[in-house]
């Protein structure tokens, strides 16, 4: 092989001269500055939110969001238009880097300093992945095309956006590779650097027979056409869905930083403050509205939530649309009234949209804003049982209703004091509502006081002195209330010498272990489950492995909140579970029903959300729906009941199993 | 307008109660304290009339030791305008005549057009002093009132009766009605007006400056009632279940022989 130098003419055929480069940088320009221009106006429209902090902790966050862009971590999640998305960005990204490296060559470094690095076997392999990257992004920009627009799953909202991305991208993406044929039919059919351009030499031979002074007028005429539909690109950008190459990029580095799922803790003192919650795009935070320019739409925690998925009016993607809507193009409406209050009262914090988001939106927050404006300004809840379990809580401490100085009455049997009588306790057991007052989680908190006996562990509780931990009036809205509640509790357990916490109901132990920080609580708080596996590991609780079968429910506030999936089932492993899994669990795990404060609400609309999870339960086989939250239990023992289910199921929490194989 | 709300403050019935050491009234020990129920009622109805006539003045008034304040802040938070904390720590002995009279005795100088209170306590359950206050005021009174409108100082009211009928009843204002279940949905008090519900006039008041009357009933004792045997459920086959019935009513009753 004759020693030659591999490599192209940038500009071939099109020109170098001030012809070329004055009308493609001008044109340039005015993208830039169109795209700019675009940017600040929807700038205006985030700066009508509240200030809020997300620039801390940069260098984490930087990392986060070459990690979401460049692995594309987030939208691989789910597998099928995750991947076809991946790649195609993989191949679009490459193509941009290829574009700026030719750039960088022909316009600076060749021209100023005779400087050419695209040549040798560098190029070839430059030649070759652009070439190979530019099919990949089309067949997948076709495939994406294909599930849009032919297969088009349900829910996927289709716009014009779509229709004008779907064109300019295959345009470009087409006329690229005519370019590359009609110049390689030219300078290149017959040479060894063909074949360093496969799909560019297929085109080359479909167009040699055009003659080379058709395809240089052709190449020289495609070549400004490609420059235009990138101009329209860049430009194009702020005014379509395009903007979410920038926005929802910038999101993974605006990203929640934790604690997961975190509400903001109000200040109530302030007495300037006039109104609580959020009605007004002018009251949400900045982050809240740059939210709504993230979202693709991709549907996927419409997919997800409990509440969509049963046929009630709420589609957490739809509330960011509509909040969207409201702060881009009548920013003085009523959200709540936009958003409706069918659909803010539908939600169940599960966090399953805010777990799956691709482009990190929070919507939970947003839905507990609104619902704080209508309890807070408006005394208003989903339903009278709902403002009686609220007025239970204030009165007796608790949403059921029962007298609060019977709180402690379950322990009195099992031997269990309350630090008011007994402070020297090795755990503070924080008991929680249903699992103090409920027969059916009585059974919970009484097996778990029996596993720690057994590991030799004194136990002690607030009896009484104990209150609601305040979670899911919270999460209903009412946070004034949940502020005193906690206040009590916290100024009660710091005035005994408590050196570990751990609580039975996921919900307490969030509350506890997360929202209480922000009040100045900072004791530690452990779910049972996890306390456990522990003192199992140490070797101070001995269980006997009886086998039997079952599915496990993983709880929202125990999994998708904490994160915790592993020691709920380690637990029942060495109890002899075969766990069967349901399709959904762990991160994806499909909520009771029960949270987000609607374990005291009535179910009114759309199918039972526990009946759907029961359902699923069944469906694998299992005769047994294991959990670890009193209220996916109470849930569930209604589920198998509505379903006429309690022949074929039973619902039990892990502590009862355990209890069970004591040794 | 001048509106007067009478409310008291009960224990919630699902405290575990327990006979106090004089034997006459129950102990304090682990009760939760809440507004009487149908006092809320009273509450709402007096603030709705408020916001129709839009020119009125809500005052709350309300018997017993400190602890009745956390009870009045409610009801000013659900709108009323002012409070007169009547202080008496022994306000559970007083017989609702004594209530009625102390009760009167504020209202009479103060020429309220309108007087809410609740159709009984929750505790003791008298249904005497709304009424009697009216009687010893000389003004109307419509008792067991579920609906009320109000019309230029025209009241209308539909009030209970006896095996499930109703009256309506017209009364010219000043008035005093006593409110029942079903009359309205008390409010869920707003954050801001609990705020502000803090700064409203509260006033205090000495039970002695009020109370000109000695008490007309006596409470001799107070008891659970006694247990008595409990039911017996038969299950099972009808034909044996019949068979039972007639086996208990021959043995335990005089009615088959």
């Amino acid at each position: 092989m004759t020693v030659m130098e591999f490599t192209r003419e940038i500009y071939w055929n099109v020109g170098h001269g001030a012809g070329t480069l004055a009308p493609m940088y001008a044109l340039t320009l005015v993208s830039i500055a169109v795209f700019a221009w675009g940017f600040l106006q929807r700038l205006k429209v985030y700066r009508l939110g509240k200030p809020l902090n997300r620039t801390d902790n940069r260098g984490a966050r930087i990392v986060g969001l070459l990690k979401d862009v460049l692995l594309q971590s987030k939208v691989l999640v789910v597998r099928g238009p995750g991947i076809a998305h991946g790649l195609f960005f993989w191949g679009f990204f490459l193509l941009f880097i290829g574009t700026c490296l030719i750039l960088l060559q022909a316009d600076f470094t060749d021209l100023f300093f005779d400087i050419k690095f695209l040549k040798g076997t560098f190029y070839l392999y430059f030649s070759l992945i652009l070439d190979l990257a530019g099919l990949v992004a089309v067949v997948m920009l076709a495939g994406l095309f294909v599930r849009r627009y032919l297969v088009r799953p349900e829910g996927l909202e289709t716009k014009i956006d779509d229709a004008i991305m779907h064109g300019l991208l295959f345009a470009i993406l087409l006329t690229g590779f005519f370019i590359e044929g009609a110049r390689m039919a030219v300078t290149e059919l017959g040479t060894p650097l063909a074949s360093w351009s496969p799909v560019g030499l297929v085109f080359a031979k479909g167009m040699v027979s055009l003659g080379e002074e058709s395809l240089k007028s052709l190449h020289v005429g495609l070549w400004w056409f490609h420059m235009v539909l990138v101009v329209g690109f860049i430009m194009l950008m702020p005014f379509t869905k395009f903007r979410h190459i920038l926005t929802t990029s910038a999101n993974y580095f605006f990203a929640d930083r934790g604690p997961k799922g975190n509400l903001t803790t109000l200040d109530l003192e302030d007495e300037d403050v006039e109104t609580f919650g959020v009605t007004q795009v002018s009251e949400m935070t900045w982050k809240d509205i740059f939210d709504t320019d993230a979202c693709t739409q991709c549907k996927r925690c419409q997919d997800r939530c409990p509440a969509h998925t049963t046929d009630k009016p709420l589609s957490p993607m739809k509330i960011v649309n509509q909040i969207g809507e409201v702060a881009f193009n009548n920013p003085e409406d009523n959200l709540v009234e936009t958003v409706s209050k069918d659909a803010l009262w539908a939600c169940t914090t599960c966090l399953a949209c805010q777990e799956i988001c691709p482009a990190s939106i929070e919507h939970v927050n947003k839905i507990v804003d609104m619902r704080r404006n209508m309890v807070l300004m408006e005394g208003e809840f989903p339903g009278e049982e709902v403002m009686a379990a609220v007025e239970h809580v204030e009165v007796n401490g608790n949403p059921l209703g029962l007298g609060y100085a019977s709180r402690g009455d379950w322990a009195e049997a099992i031997g269990v004091k309350t630090l008011a009588d007994d402070p020297d306790v090795d755990i503070l057991y924080f008991v929680g509502c249903y699992a103090s007052f409920d027969k059916r989680n009585i059974k919970i908190a009484t097996s778990f006081v029996k596993l720690c006996q057994a590991a030799g562990l004194k136990v002690g509780i607030l009896g009484k002195e104990e209150k609601c931990c305040g979670e899911p009036v919270r999460k209903m809205g009412n946070e004034y209330l949940y502020q005193s509640l906690a206040a009590e509790n916290i100024e009660l357990i710091k005035g005994y010498n408590v050196k570990q916490i751990v609580t039975t109901c996921p919900h307490c132990f969030n509350t506890l272990g997360k929202d209480y920080r922000d009040l100045g609580f900072d004791l530690p708080v452990e779910h049972y489950t996890v306390f456990l596996e522990k003192l199992l590991t140490k070797g101070s609780l001995k269980l006997r492995k009886d086998s039997f079968d079952c599915t496990y429910h993983d709880s929202c506030y125990l999994g998708r909140y904490n994160d915790v999936y592993e020691q709920p089932r380690v637990l029942l492993d060495v109890a002899g579970a075969k766990v069967v899994e349901m399709d959904k669990n762990r991160s994806q795990g499909f909520c009771c029903g029960a949270g987000g404060g609607r374990i005291l609400a009535e179910e009114n609309l759309g199918e039972r959300i526990n009946n759907k999870r029961v359902a699923m339960a069944a469906e694998t086989g299992a005769n047994m729906l294991v959990s670890n939250c009193p209220f996916c239990l109470t849930m569930f023992e209604d589920g198998i009941k509505g379903l006429g289910m309690e022949e074929s199921l039973a619902a039990k929490d892990v502590a009862e199993l355990l209890v069970e194989r004591l040794t | 307008m001048k509106i007067l709300v009478c409310v008291k403050q009960v224990p919630d019935m699902e405290s575990k109660f327990r006979v106090n050491d004089g034997g006459k009234w129950y102990d304090e020990a682990d009760l939760a304290l809440r507004m009487n129920e149908y006092d809320e009622y009273a509450v709402e109805q007096a603030v709705q009339l408020k916001e129709q006539v839009g020119e009125a003045d809500v005052t709350i008034l309300s018997i017993g030791s400190d602890r009745v304040k956390e009870t009045m802040k409610k009801a000013l938070a659900m709108g009323c305008d002012r409070g007169v904390h009547v202080v008496d720590d022994t306000s559970y002995a007083k017989d609702p005549f004594e209530i009625a009279s102390i009760i009167a005795a504020f209202a009479k100088d103060h020429s309220f057009d309108m007087i809410f209170t609740g159709m009984q306590s929750q505790d003791r359950g008298s249904a005497q002093v709304g009424v009697l206050v009216a009687e010893i005021l000389g003004m109307s009174s419509i008792s067991t009132i579920v609906e009320f409108t109000f019309d230029n100082g025209q009241v209308t009211a539909r009030r209970e009766l006896e095996g499930g009928l109703k009256a309506i009843v017209k009364a010219k204002a000043p008035a005093l009605m006593t409110c029942q279940l079903g009359l309205n949905t008390p409010r869920y008090p707003t954050l801001p007006n609990i705020m502000k519900a803090k700064k409203k006039e509260l006033l205090s008041v000495e039970v002695a400056t009020l109370l000109q009357v000695d008490a007309v009933q006596e409470t001799t004792r107070m008891y659970f009632p006694e247990k008595k045997g409990g039911g017996i459920v038969l299950e099972g086959d009808v034909g044996n279940m019949v068979n039972e019935i007639i086996n208990i009513l021959k043995d335990k009753t005089g009615v088959l022989t």
